[in-house]
């Protein structure tokens, strides 16, 4: 006879009240385990795409404004500054459809092959780039996505510009979850040029990379006290920070959702605290032996929440195996169905699994504590009295 | 009564002048008043009377589960009325077992789990802890029922098992409230002479609280009471005739013969 075989005997008192019970407290970590998931995943993924050296600059205005393209050369001068490119959305639709599918821009190809080195671009294919005004660099994900392979020709339409452009591709960007189609700028500037709508004469983006991870605060005052007082000032922030606000509104959403799950967390606990009252009256006649056996209150006390604890505690291992199952699903999917982006960055990480795992000690033991306290309390010879 | 066995040397319980007052609502009950004994080690004694006498409520302060309103109780040396609730549970897990008329087992424990329960108390290894409970089973006769649940055990066996549980620890005394009220007449014979043979074979002191006459045949000494009040004299004597009386008149076959009404201090 030990404490735990004693604990263990009193949770398969009743299995199927236990087997309900703990069903809900996994389903509640299940949801809270997964939500938490989404900041983490939208961290990974931002990682994924995001560079420490990174930064973008535009117009203070907005994004859809243009500055002037000279902007790229003084960037390029200012310390610390390792490269600049200069691009311009493209907005080209492929094929018929009339849609842009994947986002495409005109950008300096001789200088891709420094700003992004970290996308590990085939050497050759950005020698190509720069000797070939025709051609392209496509993200693998839409490689994929329409059967292209290098040296194939696709014409993409431009739904800004009013100029298509027949493009040979010479480049993959090796990242799964790259949809980003690159040509060349000089091309569009002569195909422009070629429509009576003049040259390039801006730009809409610029990247710039800078010597060192330090470098970027001091680059990014550098660039905005540049431009400042200039017809189009600009605002700077790191690539992370630049993708991070295309998912504000996602990350909006998951606050509503965790508040969402908070709240069934607790319809849970009053749950598991209900179920556990229940267990406790309908023990009195033990609990009063074992307290008249000379069993002190804190031992009562400790081994009721025991019990609400261990179930709480593998219910909420359960919820937690769950996610990672569920999650590890996601990304499995997200191997051949890009379009999932994000969900299928979802990790449950450490962290995630604390947070879980502390999310189900904090409902066992307020499931528990009422109950328990009650009953270690409670005189035993009035405990008694009621019960013999 | 005294049956009158061998001149006892050791007073293991004495209460003086105790009264147990409990408040129910706007009333003040009287449980227990102005009462004052005293039991040698080694003896087998009953609390008799009638339902709301008080010899629960006697059992209970005896036992050190409940405290006095006034007066000292003193067990095995201990002054309990001195005692807070966490003291008096750490003093009856040393000092007492208990024994219920519904046996109060756990019914998700085996027989064996439920005698080495405790054992889990004490400073000793699990295999010390089965092993004892295996003796104390051995004791009553259920060795071969150690596995079983209670709920596959008949009412004279659980009680047997609930006995094994009061001596697993060796205690100075053992307390039995009504250990025969749920029991046919075969089976409660069967637990009075267990709890006999605890006090001859293991020279355990015995305080049960019962209504069975037929504890008279195995008890060495009866505390009558009425009322709240132990009962001394002449009406101790009429009580105790009535009971011999229900009792068929064959109490005390074979045993030393009844000496004298208990006084108010507890000396025959």
């Amino acid at each position: 006879m030990t404490w735990s075989r004693f604990v263990l005997a009193n949770l398969r008192r009743s299995p199927l009240r236990t087997l309900l019970t703990g069903g809900a407290i996994a389903l509640a970590v299940l949801l809270v385990c997964l939500l938490l998931t989404m900041p983490a995943g939208l961290n990974v993924f931002l990682d994924q795409l995001a560079n420490d050296t990174r930064i973008s600059v535009v117009n203070e205005a907005g994004l859809v404004y243009p500055m002037p393209y000279a902007y790229a050369r003084k960037v390029r001068a200012l310390e610390g500054v390792s490269d600049v490119c200069a691009m311009v959305w493209f907005g080209g639709a492929f094929e018929d459809d009339g849609r842009v599918t994947f986002p495409n821009f005109a950008v300096e190809a001789d200088r891709v092959g420094t700003v992004f080195s970290d996308y590990e671009i085939d050497p050759r294919g950005l020698a190509d780039f720069v000797k070939y005004r025709d051609g392209a660099i496509v993200g693998r994900q839409t490689m994929r996505k329409y059967g292209w392979k290098v040296g194939d020709r696709v014409t993409l339409k431009s739904t800004v510009w009013p100029v298509d452009l027949d493009a040979r591709i010479v480049a993959e960007i090796p990242n799964d979850r790259a949809p980003i189609v690159w040509v060349n700028r000089i091309y569009l500037d002569e195909a422009m040029k070629a429509a009576g709508r003049g040259g390039l004469g801006f730009a809409g983006i610029l990247w710039v990379r800078v010597t060192d991870a330090k470098q970027v605060n001091p680059v990014m005052l550098r660039i905005d006290e540049l431009t400042r007082n200039s017809e189009a000032e600009t605002t700077t922030q790191t690539e992370r920070s630049f993708f991070s606000s295309f998912f504000g509104s996602l990350e909006g959403f998951v606050q509503i959702l965790l508040v969402v799950t908070a709240l069934v967390a607790l319809c849970i606990v009053f749950i598991a605290a209900n179920t556990a009252s229940m267990a406790v009256r309908e023990r009195v006649a033990e609990i009063a032996t074992l307290k008249a056996m000379g069993f002190p209150r804190g031992v009562i006390f400790a081994s009721l929440l025991a019990e609400t604890v261990l179930l709480s505690s593998v219910a909420g291992i359960v919820g937690i195996a769950l996610a990672s199952m569920l999650t590890g699903m996601l990304r499995a999917a997200a191997g051949w169905s890009p379009q999932l982006g994000p969900l299928g960055g979802f990790l449950v990480t450490r962290g995630v699994v604390a947070q879980s795992v502390a999310l189900s000690l904090v409902i066992g033991v307020v499931a528990g504590l009422a109950p328990a306290l009650g009953a270690a309390r409670r005189p035993v010879a009035e405990a008694l009295r009621e019960v013999v | 009564m005294d049956r009158g066995t061998a001149a006892a040397d050791e007073t293991l319980i004495r209460l003086r002048h105790v009264s147990r007052t409990y408040q129910r609502g706007v009333d003040e009950v009287h449980a227990l008043e102005d009462c004052s004994l005293e039991v040698q080690r080694g003896r087998f004694v009953a609390f008799m009377g009638p339902s709301g006498s008080g010899k629960s409520t006697l059992l209970n302060l005896v036992s050190g589960i409940d405290r006095p309103t006034t007066g000292e109780i003193i067990v095995a040396g201990q002054r309990l009325d001195e005692l807070d609730e966490d003291e008096l549970a750490r003093w009856r897990a040393r000092h007492v077992g208990l024994i219920f008329q519904f046996f109060n087992l756990v019914p998700v424990l085996s027989a064996r789990e439920n005698v080495a329960l405790p054992l889990l108390l004490a400073r000793l290894s699990r295999s010390e802890r089965t092993e004892r409970a295996e003796i104390a089973l051995r004791v009553v006769g259920l060795a071969h029922r150690a596995d079983h649940s209670p709920r596959t055990l008949s009412g004279g066996e659980q009680q047997r098992v609930a006995i094994a549980r009061a001596i697993v620890t060796d205690p100075d005394l053992v307390v039995a409230d009504e250990p025969t009220g749920d029991l046919d007449a075969r089976n409660a014979e069967l637990t009075l002479g267990l709890l006999r043979s605890m006090k001859d074979d293991f020279g355990k002191t015995i305080v049960m609280v019962t209504h069975d006459p037929r504890a008279l045949r195995f008890v060495d000494q009866t505390f009558h009471l009425d009322k709240g009040l132990l009962l001394e004299g002449e009406a101790a004597r009429r009580a105790h005739e009535a009971l011999e009386l229900a009792a068929g008149g064959s109490v005390g076959a074979g045993r030393a013969p009844v000496a004298a009404a208990t006084g108010g201090d507890g000396r025959p």
